[in-house]
């Protein structure tokens, strides 16, 4: 190693001795609660993973049972008279899920 | 409309904040974690800010560079090995800044950033900015961190011959630079 090498590696481990002294380093806990957060996060974000297929799988056969549906009864077959009975129990049904949506949305609520 | 698949993923959210950290699914144990940054927070920090110049960002990438090893590193390396592991996430948070494009290096005024050699006869921070990303990290993983050529390839992630070749260009165009200001003889 020649004089200017050396010269160059005092200037940077001065350079580098000066960075030190002026900023300090974050105390590692800062780093220890970021990384549990994340650690968290990646947990949810595993967890939440097969529900939001099902959802998607969920969907997409909506669409192809409503798209079939409308599909018969225009096509094919008039529809068909709703009894008292069946639309008390479709009303019913969705009132459930209405209602089960609901107590979901607020318990999330309450857990943030 | 909050969908089933978010309604269910707050609760669980809500549910594993409220749970005790579990530092067992951390690649180190707390007390482990501290001796290795305690080993390594300084010489990282100190080449984040030399091939940024700015403190904030340094900052913010020497944290992400420990959260980082923190959830996906492995336990068992030795401390050679450890720290080369981090400079190589390092240096991998500065090219994906760089990549992304969100601000320059040396972007900061020298007052601002508050490192300035006055009283050395070179201005390495001139000196630094002069050189591209590169080559500041180079120059600073040879001659701060005493490197050899092998280890600043598994720190860069270049290969061994590209190293020796971009050091030795890196090298020669600093003191280019410092002899054209009659810092260098």
């Amino acid at each position: 190693m020649n004089r200017s090498d050396e010269t160059l590696r005092e200037a940077l481990r001065g350079y580098s001795a000066k960075i030190t002294e002026s900023h300090p380093v974050p105390p590692s806990s800062v780093i220890w609660l970021r990384a549990e957060r994340r650690k968290r996060r990646l947990a949810v974000e595993r967890a939440e993973r097969p529900l939001r297929i099902m959802q998607a799988l969920g969907l997409v056969c909506a669409v192809i049972a409503a798209g079939w549906l409308l599909f018969q009864a225009g096509s094919l077959h008039p529809l068909p008279a709703f009894r008292t009975a069946v639309l008390v129990s479709a009303f019913a049904s969705l009132l459930l899920v209405v209602a089960g949506c609901w107590t979901m949305v607020l318990a999330s609520r309450r857990s943030l | 409309m909050q969908t089933a698949a978010e309604t269910g993923g707050a609760a669980l959210a809500g549910a594993l904040d409220g749970a005790p950290a579990d530092s067992s699914a951390m690649a180190f144990s707390e007390a482990e974690f501290q001796r290795i940054y305690d080993a390594n927070a300084g010489p990282i920090l100190g080449y984040l800010t030399a091939s940024t110049a700015l403190r904030d960002i340094a900052d913010d990438l020497l944290q992400e560079t420990f959260c980082r090893l923190l959830v996906q590193g492995k336990s068992g390396m030795d401390a050679d090995a450890l720290r080369r592991y981090l400079f190589r996430i390092a240096t991998n948070l500065l090219r994906d800044r760089w990549r992304s494009g969100e601000g320059r290096a040396f972007d900061e005024p020298a007052e601002a950033g508050a490192i300035t050699d006055l009283d050395a006869s070179i201005d390495v921070r001139a000196m630094l900015e002069h050189l591209n990303p590169r080559e500041r990290q180079l120059l600073w993983l040879a001659y701060v961190e005493g490197m050899d050529h092998a280890e600043i390839a598994a720190a860069t992630g270049l290969g061994r011959l590209s190293v020796r070749t971009l050091l030795f260009r890196a090298r020669s165009r600093a003191k280019q630079f410092l002899s054209a200001r009659g810092e260098l003889r």
